[in-house]
């Protein structure tokens, strides 16, 4: 019987000379194709249609204004978030206290400036002076002239960073509750208080579930910056919009904006992603970087890795 | 007993009373009352063990011992002074808390569920409350950790990342980290019930070791075994209440009570 014959023949093969063959899958080989193509299409006409400028974009892209734009832009996010995080991390922990009133004024902080449009905090901060001329804090003596106080930055400064500071609470809060409640009470039963509880114990594992979004959230500031060229302040669209409003040129000119707002936002989420593996620390076998799987992969597929496998 | 609270506490209260003494203790989550009025007493160097079915309040009289849970009646001693109180008259007042985390400093816990701090390696989970609760230097502070990771033996995992242990060694190390801020007494809340049976042995070997040396203990525990050979007296929890208590073989071995004969006979 030759069927039996084929079985035993292929049963009796030597292991080491079969060989495995990979399913083929034509159908991904066609959609990446068309994804190709559809890339080809779009790259080719932004490059051959002349009203993009580039030449303009080539002209302004490292123009001093708009690096002094830039850097306020830059300058502006990292305040407002640091801002944010000190007041989120506060507002946090009020509305996790044990005192009602506190809550209760945490809960109504989040409401409102979550509740309100962001231009529109902008600019009540910057019509600020219109309800409080003379700003005294309350204190005997003190007397600041609201229309010299409230600049057109610190007016930024201040809107950006409350109403950040609403989001930045609910993550910082979810963060917290998101550590194992024997933490805290393993903590206690050390003798440990709760400042120092939730500074040493219950902050640090937060991080881990508080850093991924507020990555997210610094990248979105970036951009809600922007918001500020409705108050005069030179960032990095206003910068552009300057410049534009004398040339006539909107286009090449919001281009560049975008090309600097996708640097920076790159710049971000590359330090995101090491942030998170630091506080990422004790939980889990990190993955390699891309950096250590391009050096593993060279590696491996090197001529003479592969001679010595043999 | 009200002026003890205002004793130091290493000076030597000692000799004189009880490590623990409860007395009509009563306590209520909602409308459920899970400690009945409990009258316990634990001498210096004993090892009592308290047992019972689930929810018969054996751990919340546990966490009284140390104020993570606040008695509603009765009152706690520990080492002659009020648990988490200072009675003055015949009022009782609570204490500010960091008076509270003071006292909690020498009484040791060790959970059911570890609760080591995942983010910190070995030593560092044994040396960071000595560290920010007694103040102790790091030098001072990781010697004595060392010598007591070696007495529960993982001193090579001394820069592991409890996520990288197995159960029973990680129970080991939240024994050390008790330790290691030198209590006079212990509380095991269920120490071996979250461990695979082959590492129960490793954890109880500790203990052992422990009351051997002459730590005071108090014990929440199925193991059975573990209370006969161990523990100097049983007690029987059920309801929120001590129904029997005596010496294991009396309690294990001759239970006057029927809950106890039946809770006994379905633990075997």
């Amino acid at each position: 019987m030759p069927s039996l014959d084929i079985a035993t023949r292929e049963t009796h093969a030597p292991v080491n000379e079969l060989t495995v063959v990979a399913k083929r899958h034509p159908g991904r080989w066609l959609a990446a194709l068309v994804v190709l193509l559809v890339a080809a299409a779009l790259v080719r006409s932004v490059m051959q249609n002349p009203r993009f400028q580039w030449d303009v974009v080539n002209l302004y892209l490292r123009d001093f204004s708009i690096g002094k734009g830039l850097w306020l832009t830059i300058w502006l996010t990292a305040v407002s978030m640091a801002i944010s995080v000190v007041l989120g991390v506060l507002i946090a922990v009020m509305r996790l206290s044990a005192n009602p009133v506190l809550r209760a004024g945490a809960f109504a902080y989040v409401w409102f400036f979550r509740g309100t449009p962001l231009l529109v905090q902008l600019l009540f901060w910057y019509n600020v002076a219109a309800l409080y001329p003379v700003i005294s804090f309350g204190l005997p003596g003190v007397h600041l002239n609201a229309n010299h106080l409230i600049t057109p930055l610190t007016a930024a400064i201040l809107g950006l960073g409350l109403n950040q500071g609403a989001y930045q609470s609910e993550i910082v809060r979810a963060g917290i509750i998101s550590v194992d409640h024997g933490q805290g009470e393993a903590a206690a039963a050390l003798g440990l208080t709760r400042g120092q509880t939730m500074r040493r114990i219950v902050l640090p594992q937060a991080m881990r579930v508080i850093v991924p979004p507020t990555g997210n959230e610094t990248i979105s500031m970036l951009k809600n910056t922007s918001l500020v060229s409705v108050l005069a302040v030179p960032d990095l669209l206003y910068s552009a919009q300057i410049i534009y409003n004398r040339t006539f040129q909107p286009i090449p000119l919001l281009l560049i904006a975008c090309i600097w707002y996708l640097v920076v936002t790159t710049v971000l989420t590359v330090g995101q992603y090491y942030v998170e593996r630091r506080f990422a620390r004790g939980n889990h076998v990190l993955p390699s970087t891309p950096w250590q799987r391009m050096r593993t992969l060279l590696k491996t597929h090197t001529p003479m890795a592969k001679g010595s496998a043999r | 007993m009200s002026q003890l609270t205002q004793q130091e506490p290493q000076a030597e209260s000692a000799d004189a009373g009880p490590m623990v003494r409860c007395e009509g203790v009563r306590k209520s989550f909602g409308t459920v009352e899970v400690l009945k009025g409990i009258d316990l007493e634990v001498q210096r160097g004993e090892v009592v063990c308290m047992i019972g079915p689930s929810g018969s309040g054996k751990s919340t009289m546990l966490r009284c011992i140390n104020h993570l849970e606040r008695v509603d009646a009765g009152r706690v001693w520990v080492d002659g002074e009020i648990v988490g109180y200072e009675q003055q008259g015949n009022k009782l007042y609570e204490l500010a808390d960091k008076e509270i985390c003071r006292r909690r400093t020498q009484v040791g816990m060790v959970f059911q569920h570890f609760n080591l701090f995942p983010h910190k390696t070995v030593l560092e989970n044994l040396v960071e409350a000595p560290r920010l609760a007694l103040g102790e230097s790091k030098a001072v502070a990781s010697e004595r950790a060392l010598g007591l990771l070696d007495q529960v033996g993982l001193a090579d995992k001394r820069a592991a990342y409890p996520r990288h242990l197995s159960g029973g060694q990680q129970q080991r190390v939240a024994i050390a980290r008790a330790l290691c801020m030198q209590p006079k007494l212990m509380l095991f809340d269920e120490p071996t019930s979250a461990l695979d049976p082959e590492l129960v042995g490793d954890v109880l070997a500790v203990m052992k070791d422990l009351a051997a040396n002459g730590m005071t203990m108090v014990v929440v525990t199925h193991e059975m075994g573990f209370a006969r050979d161990v523990a100097n007296w049983v007690a029987f929890f059920d309801g929120g209440q001590i129904v029997e208590r005596g010496t294991p073989e009396q309690v294990l071995g001759d239970p006057s009570h029927d809950r106890t004969k039946a809770f006994l006979s379905a633990v075997r």
